[in-house]
């Protein structure tokens, strides 16, 4: 800290010799001179005083009869004299700090995080309309009232944050996470709707929340029935029917039925066999412009591998900005034959996997039958399965009103 | 009263830190400086700072500061 309050006001060292230099260090310090960093070099004392009190060393220097010389020059004073000269640089550094200044006070970057249902378009188009946009100027930003308009114009947020980071204004959303009720008074009431069966098959399980079920566990349905009626019926207190609710079926309906799958694996297959031989060049991405070190491939067939890496500080800014290596591989296509017990394998792998698939869809699969026969050019995998599943489709009620 | 003896009488106050540096209160003045000797008065006595590299990083009226290789420290 001291060094650089030196360093604002000035300091010089000096080289001091002749006659009595002791004398003149003591009578400096009794006249309050501060000298620091007091050092003996053969016949001559070097030391550091300031600019100030350099100008009072004469009559000391007189009187003890000793030489004072300047052998260099440290700090503000002597630097601004020097910048002086070098006026395009001075105007330069000027213009720097005004510009920085000046920039300092528009919003040069918004950012949106929070949003999943609500896009980045929607918002940056309501942003526009309020006339909030890249490198209007801060004061005129209002935060508290944007989050509030916010709010006001998209009804699923729930919360909002603004914030001024910099030159950098961040807006952070919450929306809401629960599901939307169903409105029942709405369109779907006037119409209502049904399930119905996929399948032929028998009912094993069922749980409705809504509508009249048209069948029981154990009934056996065809494809198209109806499961659940979305046509309610109320009856007045005679026990006719007085009219009809509509509403929109909605039950837990699970299903035995029987399917049948066919995978079909030829004979042949084509793989790509590399070369070897490579080319590499290099590339340069700055938002939406790109630069790429022309040169011409002569492969017929490649890939192309990127190997990208972003330009961090450039992200500080705002700017989008990427390099990286390209390599393009030539590669030939290449013809195999697969023999039987690999083509087993590979089959017995995809029954597994379309398996698995079906039980991470919730079905049951309650017995299975799988056959593998060889074909013309190929093998083929077919088989019956007896699967339980979730059924109910939902279509319109008033296509089946009577 | 028990006032200390720098206080009431200007005894010599020395500060030893190792042998590289050492902070030295209530002389009088320099009567030899070189690189291997730095003689002081005090109201006194003199004291004699032996060494190598011995150099002053600041002097003032109040105290001062010696850094260097400190070999001996006497009082004459």
């Amino acid at each position: 800290m001291t060094e650089w309050l030196k360093r604002l006001r000035g300091y010089v060292k000096i080289i001091v010799w002749g006659f009595a230099p002791q004398r003149f260090i003591n009578l400096c310090s009794n006249k309050g001179i501060l000298l620091w960093n007091i050092e003996k070099q053969d016949d001559v004392y070097i030391m550091c005083v300031s600019l100030e009190s350099f100008y009072r060393l004469r009559s000391i220097a007189r009187k003890t009869k000793v030489r004072v010389v300047i052998s260099e020059r440290y700090g503000l004073p002597f630097f601004l004299p020097h910048l002086q000269r070098r006026k395009a640089f001075l105007a330069g550094l000027v213009l720097t700090v005004m510009f920085w200044i000046v920039s300092s006070m528009f919003v040069w970057d918004i950012q949106i995080s929070g949003n999943c249902v609500i896009t980045d378009d929607m918002i940056f188009q309501f942003l526009e309309q309020e006339g909030i946009q890249m490198g209007m100027r801060k004061s005129n930003l209002d935060i508290g009232e944007l989050e509030k308009q916010i709010r006001r114009q998209f009804p699923q947020v729930t919360w909002t944050s603004g914030r001024l980071m910099g030159t950098r204004l961040l807006l952070e959303l919450k929306e809401n996470d629960a599901p939307i009720p169903e409105d029942t008074q709405g369109a779907d009431a006037i119409i209502g709707r049904d399930l119905v069966a996929e399948y032929d098959g028998v009912i094993t399980d069922m749980i409705v929340r809504s509508g009249i079920p048209q069948v029981t566990i154990g009934s056996q349905v065809a494809k198209g029935d109806l499961l659940v009626d979305g046509k309610v019926p109320i009856y007045a207190e005679d026990g006719t029917i007085r009219e009809y609710r509509m509403v929109t079926a909605d039950a837990d309906i699970r299903m035995e039925h029987s399917g049948h799958f066919r995978i079909f694996l030829p004979e042949d297959y084509i793989l790509k066999k590399y070369t070897g031989r490579e080319k590499t060049g290099y590339f340069m991405r700055l938002g939406d412009r790109e630069w790429k070190q022309a040169q011409k491939v002569s492969f017929l067939q490649y890939d192309s591998i990127l190997n990208t890496h972003s330009m961090k500080i450039l992200k500080m800014f705002g700017i989008n900005g990427t390099f990286g290596k390209i390599t393009y591989r030539e590669y030939q296509k290449t013809e195999y034959l697969r023999d039987d017990s690999e083509a087993k394998e590979i089959l017995q792998e995809k029954i597994s996997d379309f398996l698995e698939s079906l039980g991470e869809k919730g079905v049951q699969i309650i017995s299975k039958d799988v056959k593998i026969e060889t074909k013309c050019n190929g093998w083929v995998a077919h088989g019956e399965l007896v699967v339980q599943e979730k059924v109910g489709t939902q279509v319109d009620t008033t296509q089946k009103e009577d | 009263m028990q006032l200390p003896k720098d206080v009431c009488m200007g005894a010599l106050r020395v500060t030893l830190t190792g042998n590289s540096e050492v902070w030295i209160e209530n002389y009088r003045g320099i009567l030899e400086y070189t690189g291997e000797r730095i003689l002081l008065q005090a109201r006194t006595c003199q004291v004699c700072l032996e060494g190598s590299r011995l150099s002053i990083d600041y002097y003032t009226n109040e105290d001062m500061k010696i850094s260097g290789n400190i070999v001996s420290l006497t009082y004459i």
